[in-house]
């Protein structure tokens, strides 16, 4: 077998190629203008970050891969993935840094544009559901174990109106499909 | 006699009144006064963080107006409620444009958020304002020297320019009971609590890794400061026979627990049987 032969066909890569009309250049700067996203382009691929990472090693976007994909505007492929959601917010990749990209934050960033376009995980939606009609995740069932320790069966000072009105004015209320 | 907001959020009242009885009865026998915070209920958690930051920031900076009234500062026993309010605190007093609009908000139900309480974990308070030196004269049934390994969870250490939290303070507070504490690989994992919801296997590898690695280092007992690592540990270690076939007899108990046993309370006042881990064994190592 000659070397000429072995060339045809397309390259073999390692990872499949970027198509450069998707992608979006305005993602960096709509995640850099979110909250703590400021150091997003200091990221010099170190991969730090995915070493500290206790799950990366059964994703197939691993934590630096989503930050280079940020900055090469990737939107779509970020938004859509199940890493985000997947993220434990143990901050350990962040805590590590080198550069101060705060990887964790900025996957909260990511979480809430997924989610202002309505790409959210079902079961987080039960969640968003529970708190806009409850105020509360965990409500009391159980309450004579609170009296057989001496606690009042109803907490005291629990209301839930308070987050409940706010919630009905935020994204919360699109989400759950709320009256506007 | 310092005294507190109490804030207990939604989860360690409807799951862990033991965590609650427990934290009440020492703060009580040392002098903390813990006041029930007035019109709250959820922080959220990072949940809400994750869909509706604007919700999350202005349902925390809420709490944090109202304990602002009486300017003691917020005092709870859970790492997600530490985390929504502290990092809320953090953000707030960093980003002023988020601050006028969180106010805007919070105008409309008549109140406002200026960000001059503190935000604390009730061990960090215990250590800090009450200190290892009054805490250990309670001490009066110190525990044998039996091993304890320690799950700080995430939430309490990191971020850490937001926390602010020393995992040392909760070394010191265990050993001050008596147990010797046992360090492990992997002290700074997650528990896997988050991710529960969208993967529960991954949830109970991550809860079953910390289990083995306190097991493997010679703990006899687990401590915990949080509800939803308390529940990954404890409960979750439970159903460990049957995804992983693997048995640790591992008991979990929250940190106020041990040292409400350490000075001489009853078994009984701190909900010893809700742990779902038979703990009971505990009391074969206090010291009288």
């Amino acid at each position: 077998m000659s070397d000429a032969e072995e060339q045809t066909g397309p390259p073999i890569t390692l990872v499949e190629p970027i198509d450069v009309s998707k992608l979006d250049s305005e993602f960096r700067k709509t995640i850099r203008s979110m909250p703590n996203g400021e150091e997003l382009m200091a990221c010099f691929a170190c991969s730090t970050c995915t070493a500290a990472c206790p799950i990366a090693n059964q994703w197939d976007y691993k934590p630096h891969q989503l930050i280079r994909m940020i900055l090469l505007g990737m939107r779509d492929d970020v938004l859509s993935s199940k890493e985000i959601w997947e993220c434990l917010t143990c901050f350990q990749c962040q805590e590590r840094c080198p550069q101060k990209v705060r990887v964790t934050d900025i996957f909260f960033d990511c979480k809430n544009l997924a989610a202002e376009e309505g790409m959210i995980p079902d079961n987080i939606i039960g969640l968003a559901r529970e708190l806009a009609e409850k105020g509360q995740l965990y409500v009391v069932t159980a309450d004579w174990e609170r009296e057989d320790l001496g606690l009042e069966p109803e907490v005291p000072g629990l209301s839930a109106n308070g987050i409940r009105e706010i919630l009905k004015t935020t994204r919360t209320n699109k989400i759950v499909g709320g009256e506007s | 006699m310092p005294a507190y907001n109490l804030y207990m959020g939604c989860s360690v009242p409807a799951n862990y009144p033991n965590y609650e009885a427990s934290m009440l009865k020492v703060a009580l026998a040392l002098g903390m006064e813990l006041e029930y915070m007035e019109n709250v209920a959820c922080c959220g958690s990072p949940n809400l963080r994750a869909i509706d930051y604007l919700g999350w920031l202005t349902v925390n900076a809420r709490t944090l107006a109202i304990a602002e009234e009486n300017g003691h500062d917020i005092v709870t026993p859970c790492n997600g409620c530490f985390a929504s309010l502290k990092d809320t605190l953090h953000h707030l007093k960093h980003d002023e444009s988020d601050m006028k609009k969180v106010n805007s908000e919070l105008k409309k139900l008549g109140l406002t958020f200026k960000g001059t309480i503190k935000v604390r974990h009730f061990i960090e308070a215990l250590y800090t304002d009450i200190g290892v030196e009054e805490i250990r004269k309670k001490v009066t049934n110190p525990l044998d020297g039996i091993g304890i390994s320690i799950h700080y969870g995430c939430h309490l250490m990191r971020p850490a320019d937001v926390t602010g939290f020393r995992p040392e303070i909760l070394d010191e507070l265990v050993s001050l009971t008596g147990a010797t504490v046992i360090e492990y690989p992997i002290w700074k994992q997650c528990c896997g609590a988050t991710v529960l919801p969208v993967n529960e296997p991954l949830a109970i590898r991550l809860a079953r890794d910390k289990i083995k690695s306190m097991k493997e280092a010679g703990a006899a007992f687990a401590a915990v400061v949080c509800p939803a690592c308390g529940n990954q540990l404890d409960l979750q270690q439970l159903g460990l026979k049957d995804s992983y076939g693997e048995v640790y007899d591992l008991p979990v108990l929250l940190y106020p627990q041990i040292l409400a046993l350490a000075m001489g309370m009853d078994e009984s006042e701190i909900g010893l049987e809700m742990n779902r881990v038979p703990a009971d064994t505990i009391l074969d190592h206090l010291t009288s």
